[in-house]
């Protein structure tokens, strides 16, 4: 199964990709082509954060059960690769508002609410990086973690302030709770974001391993 | 009910308060932390009032921008002193010494106490003066000491618990900006419109409510993980 899974990944990314190209449509009141960006745009911002709540999660684990490495070593992992899916969303993002809105960067409030998530979490890797005493890292970092998620909510209230009119298209599940979309896309967007989810999940199991068979050849070395 | 069980909340704020008392004591032996806070406010001030020239800014652009300017001197001048309340102990190694003294919670209440008193003094020196030069008319003075004050206890509880994390790791200074400003970034959005708004006489709106919750939610989860960023 270990042996079968990336494979099977790879195929379903590669059926995501055809799909977004040559099966669904292109969506409504967007210029061009476009819309096609959003197959992949919208799993990757999914998975950032997603990615940020499940480091909140596996800091909180670190704390509660016995301040294990490999609970802060998750975490780590998990915060770093939701800032690589965060800076991709934003760069995909970009570069569909030049097409749509004529620039590049608008201050649009999702933009923003995600672009301060990712200052913070980059934050918390420069902590990571100041701190050398692995139990003293773990816990000063799982801190700040949860720190960051009582304050990140606020950001989702505080940031439409500054921009009252958001330009951003309408999320999935719209604000009375339906979905208006085209079925075929939906259904491309669905696999994607279960594609992403998946490939977040791969990642961060290959990314930790690698972090304890450096930690154990660091303290074979002594 | 244990025997010392009634005794605990006197106990727990007189240990509070003398935690406080020791950080004004050895403050006002060195007063390193009133001069930077003091001398860097005042310069920041004395720069951008001198760089808007000596006409200053218009009254349509001044409700805009002047309350963003007086914002970014306290949060600046705050960057530049208060991480001293923990960094100090490490550095003079006496951080195991109240470790052993002193309860997380009254340690961490003690000292959120002595910034807050810092801030406050900070904004009493500064506000007044920025006033004046600016040449900013304020419409409803009650709104902008009601921002001034909740917006003061978000920078000290932000800046306490962030103050304990970076005093333990390197390059401490450079840290503290780094870690704090995301985490007050949405109190300083907040408290710039509340401001705005004392300029402009116009009502305090949902800002004050959600400035409340910010200082609530920041003081109990301070609260909850000092313990854990404080005790090895």
């Amino acid at each position: 199964m270990k042996k079968t899974l990336p494979w099977l990944l790879w195929l379903w990314i590669s059926a995501v990709i055809v799909g977004a190209f040559y099966y669904a449509p292109l969506a409504a009141k967007f210029i061009g082509k476009s819309s096609r960006i959003l197959f992949f745009h919208v799993p990757m911002a999914w998975v950032s954060f997603f990615a940020f709540i499940a480091g909140a999660v596996w800091s909180l684990l670190y704390l509660l059960r016995g301040r294990q490495e490999r609970h802060d070593r998750a975490a780590a992992v998990a915060i770093q690769l939701g800032l690589l899916f965060g800076v991709l969303a934003i760069v995909t993002g970009s570069l569909w508002a030049r097409i749509e809105w004529g620039a590049w960067w608008n201050w649009d409030p999702r933009q923003t609410s995600l672009l301060i998530s990712l200052l913070f979490y980059a934050a918390y890797l420069a902590l990571r990086g100041a701190v050398d005493d692995p139990e003293k890292r773990g816990r000063l970092a799982a801190a700040y973690a949860l720190l960051g998620l009582v304050v990140t909510p606020f950001f989702y209230w505080v940031m439409p302030r500054l921009a009252p009119i958001t330009l951003h298209p309408e999320p999935v599940v719209n604000a009375d709770a339906k979905v208006e979309m085209d079925t075929r896309i939906l259904q491309v967007l669905l696999a994607s974001t279960f594609a992403f989810t998946v490939l977040f999940f791969w990642m961060h199991n290959l990314q930790c391993r690698l972090q304890a068979l450096l930690a154990r050849r660091e303290e074979a070395r002594g | 009910m244990s025997p010392g069980a009634s005794n605990w909340i006197p106990d727990w704020a007189a240990e509070a308060l003398a935690v406080f008392a020791k950080e004004w004591r050895c403050e006002l032996r060195t007063q390193v932390a009133l001069n930077t806070l003091g001398l860097f406010a005042v310069t920041t001030l004395v720069v951008a009032s001198v760089s808007l020239g000596p006409l200053g800014v218009s009254k349509s652009q001044g409700s805009a921008l002047l309350p963003v300017l007086l914002w970014l001197i306290l949060l600046f001048s705050v960057a530049a002193g208060l991480p001293r309340a923990f960094v100090q102990e490490e550095e003079s190694q006496t951080a195991t010494a109240l470790r052993l003294s002193a309860t997380p919670s009254a340690l961490f209440c003690g000292k959120l106490l002595y910034s807050l008193t810092l801030v406050a003094a900070l904004e009493a020196l500064i506000t007044p003066i920025y006033v004046t030069i600016m040449n900013l008319e304020v419409k409803d003075p009650a709104l902008l000491v009601g921002a001034l004050a909740a917006g003061g206890y978000g920078l000290a509880a932000g800046s306490t618990l962030v103050a304990a994390i970076i005093a333990q790791a390197r390059s401490k200074g450079t840290l503290f900006s780094v870690l704090s400003f995301p985490i007050l970034l949405p109190l300083l959005i907040l408290v710039i419109e509340l401001t705005r708004n004392a300029v402009l006489g116009d009502p305090a709106g949902l800002a004050l409510g959600q400035l409340l919750l910010y200082d609530a939610s920041v003081s109990i989860f301070g609260l909850m993980l000092f313990p854990v960023v404080w005790n090895p």
